[in-house]
């Protein structure tokens, strides 16, 4: 791999040890994808902010980064953490887990990562722009900022984002190249708009493809339904880019004439919905799998308004970022009569294993890591139907 | 017996192996405060982990931090092919790493092997090597095994391939062409496939296996006294029998 002479230099250590393990992890990882050189971001998300998800081996890690005096040189925010910063007692968190999760938060904010937690950074505090070259990790928004925006990442983990992040740079190889970001396999899509008909249609597809590079017809996703399709095929499969024809920025630049066609239609979404299904009853509901946009919240208080909560034995989380939490005060008020609307935390990466055994999303994705990540038997059903459980 | 590798992580250590035929996640598969491995005996604490490579969440590159944190690391790491996970802790840890070796079948647990990631290479001390050729003679799907006698020093009663050392100044498709010769008395012509070498251990010998695929030209096989009996042998009839290693995956290769 070329590296400048800069980049040589930090390389050797000439700028202190934190940006040498950066530069040693960035150019590990570029050798291993076969990368020509390093290219410069313009800005990093992160994952790896849970107590839950590093453990104390990567609360360690990061003590000793802000210790080795690292900085991040490119604007960048953080994933969902464990808990809702001041509310985590109505999650049945525990003081242990709290203070760790609060130390991690802080060691982020040292090293200059915004502090505001959320899988959907997009909608606010780090919206790249159509071409810019990022290093995002989480993958359902690494995916919309590659599809929806146009903007070039590849599917980075927590430390490797981190890296580049104090590097303002990471390894030029994957989707950060024009020529792969091609089509792979068209799907020709038969659903209904609604949002959890996407979040089916992106499970569909993930079983279906596993990987690979979609380009969708009969389908025109606005922000939200964007990013449920997003999310479910990158928890169903590994799919980290798709294209839209007719909605996305880049899917005009391909003739995809001669790729195998895969038709998504009622059967297809059924399977879908039988996988994602395997309980049918619920201690927990939780909504906003990436998190709730200010749109959602607006949709949820509005089917709420004039109804009741009838069954206390069920709980409800709606999950969004402190961002779109404080910007809907009206919303806030009604969904309350319900349950928390909780700020940079969701049910996936918050210890939900010790208090409850099934919960129901409306996310495909959650659906996917609630069994796997946090022992739960699932329910993913649209919102409206989730409600009635409980109205 | 020194081998070429790729470096992943800066650093020199020298240890004894502890190998895995698997991959491997250190998530669940490793104790992070311990380093006892919970997918089999032993611990990894300062000793040379080799497995052919990572999988499962990105959260074992913190995994292996926690090792680092406790004294519990392994010397060195060595894969066939680096992934994200394991090349991310072997960095943040400042674990020396190695991969793009040929195959984790090199390596025994108790070898003690020299790991120079600078220098990208792997030394396991006091073995010995030995480069041979296996070659599937075939005629309509099948091809010729070979029954070695009970007194034979490798795999004495085993079905084989025809097989055999490749002597000085030989080239592999040399040393098959004359193997073939010598023990069926069949006269092969350019062969009509290859494989990249195998490697397979046994005891302190290393043995490098290069396969071929050549057509039996409708002659049939007059053995001479190294076997003491032949057939013709589909896939599916090899799996019934006690084969040498490697016999079903070569010709699975060459026959499918």
């Amino acid at each position: 791999m070329y590296l400048t002479r800069e980049e040589e230099s930090i390389l050797n250590g000439e700028e202190g040890e934190g940006r040498q393990k950066a530069m040693e992890l960035v150019t590990a990882l570029g050798k291993i994808y076969g990368a020509d050189s390093l290219i410069d971001i313009t800005s990093a998300h992160l994952s790896g902010a849970s107590y839950k998800t590093i453990g104390d081996g990567g609360l360690k890690y990061l003590e000793d980064l802000v210790g080795g005096g690292a900085k991040v040189s490119v604007p960048s925010t953080l994933n969902p953490v464990g808990m809702d910063r001041t509310r985590w007692k109505e999650m049945h968190i525990s003081e242990e887990f709290a203070e760790k999760q609060l130390k991690i938060i802080d060691l982020y904010g040292q090293m200059g990562i915004a502090k505001t937690c959320s899988c959907t950074p997009y909608v606010g505090p780090n919206v790249p722009s159509m071409g810019d070259h990022v290093a995002w990790a989480e993958s359902s928004a690494l995916s919309f900022v590659n599809s929806y925006i146009g903007a070039r990442t590849n599917r980075e983990g927590g430390p490797g984002a981190l890296a580049a992040a104090i590097l303002g740079k990471t390894a030029n190889y994957g989707l950060h190249l024009d020529e792969k970001r091609r089509p792979t396999v068209v799907i020709d899509a038969d659903i209904d708009g609604s949002i959890f008909s996407h979040s089916l249609l992106g499970q569909a597809v993930g079983m279906a493809i596993g990987s690979g590079i979609p380009y969708f017809r009969g389908i025109h996703p606005e922000v939200e339904e964007a990013k449920a399709l997003c999310a479910a095929m990158a928890a169903s499969g590994s799919i980290a880019l798709y294209h839209v024809e007719g909605v996305t920025p880049e899917a005009g630049n391909y003739d995809v004439s001669e790729l195998e066609v895969i038709h998504i239609g009622k059967k297809e979404l059924e399977n879908a919905y039988d996988k994602l299904n395997t309980v049918d009853d619920v201690q927990l509901i939780s909504i906003g799998c990436p998190h709730l946009t200010e749109k959602e919240m607006h949709q949820i208080a509005g089917f709420l308004k004039d109804k009741e909560k009838k069954n206390k034995d069920i709980e409800i989380w709606f999950c969004t970022s402190a961002e779109v939490r404080d910007k809907c005060p009206e919303d806030v008020k009604i969904m309350e009569r319900f349950g928390p609307v909780l700020a940079d935390t969701c049910m996936v990466v918050a210890p939900i294993e010790g208090t409850f055994e099934r919960t129901g999303t409306n996310s495909a994705k959650a659906g996917n890591y609630l069994p796997t990540l946090c022992s739960q038997r699932a329910m993913c059903r649209d919102i409206s139907s989730l409600m009635e459980l409980v109205i | 017996m020194k081998f070429e590798g790729r470096c992943i992580c800066r650093g020199k250590a020298k240890g004894e192996v502890i190998k895995l035929d698997e991959p491997l996640s250190f998530l669940g598969g490793v104790d992070g405060s311990t380093g006892e491995l919970r997918v089999r005996e032993g611990n990894v604490a300062g000793k040379i982990l080799v497995f052919p490579k990572g999988k499962g969440s990105t959260v074992g590159s913190y995994v292996m931090y926690d090792l680092m944190v406790h004294g519990k690391e392994p010397a060195a790491v060595i894969n066939e092919n680096a992934e994200t996970i394991v090349a991310t802790g072997a960095v943040i840890s400042s674990i020396p790493m190695i991969d793009q070796i040929p195959s984790v079948r090199l390596f025994e647990d108790g070898d003690i092997v020299s790991v120079d990631a600078d220098a990208g290479t792997v030394d396991i001390e006091g073995i010995s090597y030995k480069e041979v050729v296996s070659s599937v003679v075939s005629k309509n799907g099948k091809c010729i095994l070979e029954k070695r006698p009970s007194t034979s020093r490798s795999y004495p009663g085993y079905w084989s391939l025809v097989a055999g050392k490749i002597e000085a100044g030989e080239t592999p498709v040399e040393a098959a062409r004359r193997e073939i010769m010598e023990e069926t008395s069949i006269k092969v012509g350019e062969p009509l496939g290859s494989m990249d070498p195998l490697y397979v251990r046994e005891g302190k010998v290393l043995f490098k296996v290069y396969p071929f695929h050549f057509d039996s030209e409708g002659q049939e096989p007059v053995l001479n006294e190294e076997n003491e009996a032949y057939v013709w042998a589909s896939i599916e009839d090899a799996k019934s029998l006690d084969t040498v290693t490697y016999t079903i995956l070569v010709m699975s290769t060459f026959l499918s």
